[in-house]
C-alpha cells in the first residue's frame, strides 16, 4: 500500500471524534438522507444516499471503534480500507455532494452528514482521489491568489471601470478603516456589478471602508476539496490583512463557501479567535437598512423569488436578513415551496461547479431547481451567491428556461434612495 | 434445569453486559471528545441541542411527503414498542419484581394487544421496506437485518405467550429478550441512546450558526 | 462491505419452501385419513349421553323410555321445542339458557366435516398442485429471457403485498395447528408440548388476524383500480387463460385469474377476517349462535381462501418462469409481459417505459416519477 493512502488513512482515522462516532453508532440505515438529496431524488439512483458516500469513514470507524469491527479483523473477515475504496468512492465524494446539508436536516437521528463528508474529503485529498477541476482550483488560489486566476491587476482594472462609471472612489488599503471587504473572482470577473453596487451602498450609508491589496480573494478551495492546509493559508491571507489594516469588521460577500471558510471554519483552521468579526454582505445591509442608513426609492413589482444559497443560510445562519431586504425592495416578492433551511441546492456547491466531469449529472439534478422554480410559478429568481448564480444561469439555460437570475445586493442598489440631500 | 438457569444466571449476565456494555459504548463515543469552536457563536449551543433532541422526534414536511412509509411505520413500531415494553402489565410486573422493587401504572389488556398489532405492523412494514427499497437494501448490512429480526422474534414469543399459563413459552420469551439485551450494546440497536448524543451536538453546532436544525 | 439479498436467493428459498410444503402436506392428508388416536374427550361422552336420553319417543307403546322420568327435563334442556329462556339474576348474554344445543351442532360439523373434509380439500389441492407441476412443468418465457424490464410494482405495492403474505402464511399455520392439532400433532408430540403449542398457537392467531384485517385494506385501495373486469377478461376465462389449449390469451396488467383471486381474497378474506374479529372479542355482546356460526364461516372461508392461495404461490414462484421477479424485484421481464400481459405491455413499450436490466437493477421504482438513468456511469472517469 502506498504512503499516500497510508496518510489518508491516518488522516480518516483522526478525523473521528466524538461525533462522528455517535453519528456512526446511530445510524440504523432508515434511508430517509436519500429523500433530502437533489443527487438521488433526481436519478433515483441509490448510491447517491448521503450516508452511502460515507461509507469508507464508516468503514475505517467500524473496524477500529466495534467490538464486531474489531472481531472480524480478527479474524481476517473484514479488510483494511484499501486504494480501491478511495477510487470507487471519489465520485460519490466529490461529484454527487454539494455539502449542501440538507440531508443533515432531516436524519431521525440528528447524524450531520455534511460535516462527515467535509471531513472524509480531507483524507482524500491526502489520497490524491481528487477531481482535476478542484485540485487545480485550489492550487491557482495558493499560486496566485485566486481560483479563477484573478490577480491584484484583473482587481483593479475592475475596481476602475467601477470608479469611472461610478464616479465614486474605492478606498484600498485604508488603515484603521471599520470594514475590509472580501470578493469572490467570480464577482470580480463576471458581476463588477456587485462591486459596483457595495460601493453605492457604503458611500449612501456612510460606510467607512476599504479593500486590501493583499487579500481580496474570499473563495476558498481548500474547504471544498479536503485541504486543510490549504484552506488554512488562504484563511490566513485574509485575516492577516484585516489584523494589519486593523479593521473591525471583514465583510463576507455573497459568495456561499466563502462565508463558510471565513466566518465558521476560519478560526478552527488558524486555531484562534480573530481580532475583528466576520459579517456577511446581506447581514450588513439588513443592518444598514434597520439603522435607516440606507432607504429605497420605490420596489420593483415583478414577482420574484428566492434562491437561499445553501453556505449562507442552511449551513451559515443568514436567514432572515434576505427576507427582511427582499420585502423592502419587491413587492412581488414570493417563496419556493422548500425554501429557508430547507431549500434545494443549486447543484454546484461544495466544489462541483469546479469539477468538469460533474458537469453531466449536475445538469441533471438540475431539474429539480427546475421543478421547483416553475412551481414558485414567477420568471425572476434573486439569489446571494455568485457561484450559484452561474450555475443557475447555466441550469436554466440548459433546460431552456426563461427565468432571470439576479444578485440581491444589486436588487437593492437598484432601489437605493440616493444621499439625503 | 435450564430454564432455572434462563430465569436466573443468564438474566443477571445479560442485564450486567448490556449495562456494562451500553456505558462502556457511550463512555467510548464521548472520551473522544470534538475539537473546541473558536468561532464566534449566534446563539448558544444547549438549547440548540436541547430544541433538536426533541425536534427530530417529528419530521419536516419535505421529508414526510417523501418518506411517509418509513415515517408512519416508524412511529407505530416505535410507540407500540414504547407501550409494550414499559406499560405491559407483565413488564411492570417483572421490572418491580426483579430491579426497581416497585411498579407503575399499566395498559389494560386491550391496550397492550393494541400496542403489540400496532408494533407488529411497524415492525413488520419497515423490515419489509428495508428489503424492497434500493436505497435501504444498499446500505444495509447485516446487523440491521439481525437485530430486525432479533426484535421481532422477541416480540413474536411475547405475544405467543399471552395466555401467560405455559412456563416453557414465558421462558423462550425470557432467553429471547436476554439474547437482546447481550446483542445490544454491540449493534445498531445503540441508537436508543446516541441518538440523544447525535441530535444533541448536531442541534449545538447548528444552533451556534443560527440554524434550528 | 454489503451483501444486498439477491432476488435469486429469495426465489430459491420460496422454492424450497414449497416443495416442503408439498411434501408435508403429502404426509398431511395421509394422516388425516388415518385419524384412529382415541383421546380423552369428556365433552363427547356427555353429549352421546345427552342425545340418547333426549332421544324422542318412539313408536311403541312399550318403549321404557316414555316411563323415563327425566324425558321431559332432556327435552328442555336440549330444547328441541322452542322453549323461552329462563330466569337468572344473572345478567348477560345467553345467561338464561343451560345447555345451548347449538353448541353440540357446531362441535359436530367441527369435528366431523371441518376436520376431516378441510383436510381432504387441503391435501387434495397440494397434490393437484404437485400433479400440475409433474405434468405441465414450468411454464417458461416462450421467447427466452430478455435484456428488457417493465416496472411492475413499486417499493409500496412489494412491501404490502409482502406484508399481507407473512401474515397469511403466519395466519394459516397457527390455524392449522388449532383445526388439524389434535389429530395430526398430538400424535407427534404428546398432548403436553401440544397444549402449549395450541396456546401459542391461539395467541399468535388473535393477535395477527387484526393485522390481516388491516393488511387486506391496504391491499384492496392500492390494487382496486387494477382489479376492475374490464373487456377481454372474460375471453381469457373462456380459454382457460392458456392453461387449456397452448395458444396465449391477451390480457391487461391483471388477468381474469388475478382479479378473481382479488376479489376472492377481498370478499372471503374479508368474511374470514370479521368472523375473526368476531371470536376475537365475545365481549361485543353477541350471542352464542353467532359465535358457532362465525367460526363456520371462519374455517370454511380460511379453507377455501387456503386451497386459491395454495395456486398463487405456486403459479407465482416455481410454476411459472419470470413470474416472481415482478413482485421480488418490482420489475418484470419484457418478454414475460409479452407473453401473460401483453395489452398491459404494449401500452408500456408504446409509452416508453422499458427499461434496461441493469437500470432496473440501479433505480428504485417508488412512485415518485424519478427518471429511471443511473448517471453514474455516464459522467465516468
Amino acid at each position: 500500500m502506498s504512503d499516500r493512502i497510508e496518510q489518508a488513512r491516518a488522516e480518516l482515522r483522526s478525523q473521528i471524534d466524538a461525533k462522528v462516532s455517535s453519528y456512526f453508532s446511530s445510524c440504523i440505515h432508515c434511508g430517509l438522507c436519500a429523500e433530502a438529496c437533489h443527487f438521488h431524488v433526481e436519478t433515483g439512483d441509490p448510491r447517491y444516499t448521503p450516508i452511502y458516500k460515507l461509507e469508507p469513514m464508516r468503514k475505517l470507524w467500524r473496524s477500529e471503534h466495534t467490538l464486531s469491527g474489531r472481531f472480524s479483523k480478527l479474524l481476517g473477515r473484514s479488510t483494511e480500507l484499501s486504494e480501491q475504496d478511495f477510487a470507487d468512492w471519489e465520485e460519490l465524494v466529490y461529484d454527487s455532494c454539494n455539502l449542501c446539508g440538507r440531508c443533515s436536516m432531516v436524519c431521525p437521528v440528528g447524524i450531520d452528514i455534511a460535516y462527515m463528508l467535509r471531513k472524509q474529503r480531507e483524507a482524500f485529498n491526502l489520497s490524491g482521489y481528487t477531481p482535476e477541476g478542484m485540485r487545480n482550483a485550489l492550487q491557482r488560489t495558493l499560486t496566485t491568489g485566486s481560483p479563477m486566476g484573478v490577480t491584484l491587476k484583473t482587481l483593479q482594472a475592475t475596481l476602475a471601470h467601477v470608479e469611472k462609471a461610478s464616479g465614486l472612489t474605492i478606498p484600498i488599503d485604508r488603515q484603521g478603516a471599520d470594514f475590509m471587504a472580501l470578493f469572490s473572482s467570480m464577482e470580480v470577473v463576471n458581476f463588477p456589478e456587485y462591486i459596483a453596487s457595495v460601493a453605492r451602498i457604503f458611500d449612501t450609508a456612510g460606510v467607512s471602508w476599504t479593500i486590501s491589496s493583499e487579500a481580496f480573494e474570499a473563495t476558498n478551495a481548500g474547504i471544498q476539496i479536503g485541504s486543510r492546509e490549504g484552506a488554512k493559508e488562504i484563511v490566513s491571507r485574509a485575516v492577516n490583512a484585516a489584523e494589519k489594516l486593523g479593521v473591525n469588521y471583514l465583510i463576507s460577500p455573497e459568495c456561499g463557501h466563502a462565508y463558510t471558510a471565513i466566518r465558521w471554519e476560519g478560526p478552527n483552521l488558524i486555531g484562534r479567535r480573530y481580532r475583528f468579526e466576520v459579517i456577511h454582505i446581506l447581514e450588513l445591509l439588513d443592518q444598514l437598512m434597520r439603522e435607516g442608513r440606507i432607504r429605497f426609492n420605490g420596489k420593483s413589482d415583478t414577482p420574484m423569488t428566492l434562491h437561499d444559497p445553501c453556505q449562507i443560510v442552511r449551513r451559515g445562519g443568514v436567514i432572515k436578513a434576505p427576507r427582511n431586504l427582499l420585502h423592502q425592495v419587491a413587492s412581488g416578492f414570493v417563496e419556493t415551496t422548500d425554501h429557508g433551511s430547507m431549500n434545494w441546492c443549486c447543484g454546484g456547491g461544495g466544489g462541483v461547479s469546479a469539477n468538469e466531469r460533474a458537469e453531466a449529472l449536475r445538469l441533471k439534478v438540475f431539474g429539480r431547481k427546475k421543478k421547483q422554480f416553475e412551481e414558485s410559478g414567477v420568471d425572476t429568481v434573486v439569489t446571494a451567491c455568485a457561484n450559484c448564480r452561474i450555475v443557475l444561469e447555466e441550469g436554466l439555460e440548459h433546460y431552456e428556461m426563461d427565468t432571470e437570475v439576479i444578485g440581491l445586493t444589486e436588487l437593492v442598489a437598484e432601489y437605493l434612495e440616493q444621499g439625503a440631500d | 434445569m435450564i430454564g432455572d438457569f434462563i430465569d436466573g444466571p443468564l438474566w443477571y449476565l445479560s442485564l450486567t453486559v448490556f449495562l456494562l456494555g451500553v456505558v462502556w459504548r457511550l463512555v467510548a463515543i464521548l472520551r473522544v471528545g470534538v475539537a473546541p469552536d473558536f468561532s464566534t457563536a449566534r446563539h448558544g449551543g444547549a438549547g440548540g441541542a436541547l430544541r433538536t433532541l426533541f425536534t427530530r422526534s417529528l419530521p419536516r414536511r419535505p421529508v414526510f411527503t417523501r418518506g411517509k412509509v418509513q415515517l408512519i411505520a416508524g412511529y407505530m413500531f416505535h410507540l407500540g414498542l414504547f407501550a409494550l415494553l414499559f406499560l405491559a402489565q407483565p413488564h411492570v410486573e417483572f421490572i418491580s419484581e426483579r430491579i426497581t422493587g416497585f411498579g407503575w401504572v399499566t395498559l389494560p389488556h386491550w391496550g397492550f394487544i393494541l400496542a403489540a398489532e400496532v408494533a407488529f405492523a411497524g415492525l413488520l412494514l419497515l423490515l419489509l421496506y428495508r428489503l424492497m427499497n434500493p436505497v435501504t437494501r444498499l446500505i444495509s448490512d447485516t446487523g440491521d437485518y439481525t437485530a430486525s429480526l432479533l426484535v421481532f422474534l422477541v416480540m413474536l414469543s411475547g405475544c405467543l405467550a399471552l395466555a401467560q399459563a405455559y412456563e416453557g413459552l414465558r421462558l423462550l420469551h425470557l432467553l429471547l429478550a436476554e439474547l437482546l439485551l447481550i446483542y445490544f450494546p454491540f449493534s445498531t440497536l445503540m441508537h436508543a441512546f446516541t441518538f440523544a448524543i447525535s441530535r444533541g451536538y448536531t442541534g449545538a453546532a447548528m444552533a451556534r450558526k443560527g440554524v434550528n436544525a | 462491505m454489503y451483501r444486498p439479498v439477491s432476488g435469486t436467493a429469495i426465489l430459491r428459498l420460496l422454492q424450497l419452501l414449497i416443495v416442503l410444503a408439498l411434501v408435508v402436506a403429502g404426509n398431511l392428508s395421509a394422516q388425516t385419513q388415518a385419524e384412529g388416536i382415541q383421546l380423552p374427550n369428556p365433552g363427547t361422552d356427555l353429549w352421546r349421553e345427552v342425545r340418547q336420553r333426549a332421544q324422542p319417543a318412539t313408536p311403541g307403546p312399550t318403549s321404557p323410555m316414555r316411563q323415563a322420568p327425566g324425558i321431559d327435563l332432556w327435552s328442555e334442556v336440549q330444547q328441541t321445542n322452542p322453549v323461552p329462556a329462563g330466569n337468572t339474576q344473572v345478567k348477560s348474554v345467553d345467561s338464561g339458557m343451560l345447555i345451548n344445543p347449538v353448541g353440540d351442532q357446531w362441535r359436530r360439523f367441527r369435528m366431523e366435516m371441518l376436520v376431516p373434509y378441510g383436510g381432504y380439500v387441503l391435501g387434495g389441492a397440494l397434490l393437484l398442485t404437485l400433479a400440475f407441476y409433474l405434468i405441465r412443468g414450468r411454464v417458461p418465457i416462450h421467447a427466452g429471457p430478455s435484456d428488457k424490464r417493465l416496472l411492475r410494482y413499486t417499493v409500496y405495492e412489494r412491501m404490502i403485498h409482502w406484508f399481507i403474505a407473512a401474515i397469511f402464511l403466519f395466519l394459516a399455520l397457527t390455524g392449522l395447528t388449532m383445526l388439524f392439532g389434535r389429530s395430526l400433532l398430538i400424535p407427534l408430540l404428546g398432548p403436553e408440548a401440544f397444549s402449549l403449542l395450541a396456546s401459542a398457537s391461539k395467541e399468535g392467531h388473535n393477535l395477527f388476524g387484526p393485522l390481516f384485517l388491516l393488511a387486506l385494506a391496504l391491499i384492496f385501495f392500492r390494487f382496486v383500480r387494477r382489479n376492475i373486469y374490464q373487456r377481454g377478461d372474460l375471453a381469457w376465462l373462456l380459454r382457460g387463460g392458456g392453461v387449456i389449449g397452448s395458444k396465449h390469451v391477451p390480457s391487461n396488467f391483471f388477468n381474469m385469474g388475478e382479479k378473481s383471486m382479488f376479489w376472492m381474497l377481498v370478499l372471503v378474506g374479508g368474511v374470514t377476517a370479521l368472523s375473526g374479529i368476531i371470536l376475537v372479542f365475545p365481549i361485543l355482546g353477541l350471542g352464542r349462535e353467532l359465535m358457532a356460526l362465525s367460526h363456520v364461516a371462519h374455517g370454511v372461508t380460511a379453507m377455501a381462501m387456503m386451497v386459491v392461495i395454495v395456486g398463487h404461490i405456486y403459479i407465482g414462484s416455481i410454476g411459472m418462469e419470470g413470474a416472481l421477479e415482478g413482485m421480488a424485484t418490482g420489475y418484470c421481464d419484457l418478454n414475460w409481459a409479452r407473453e401473460h400481459h401483453d395489452w398491459w405491455a404494449e401500452q408500456c413499450e408504446q409509452n416508453g417505459e422499458v427499461v434496461s436490466v441493469e437500470e432496473a437493477a440501479g433505480t428504485e421504482g417508488f412512485a415518485q416519477g424519478a427518471p429511471k438513468h443511473a448517471p453514474l456511469g455516464e459522467t465516468g472517469k
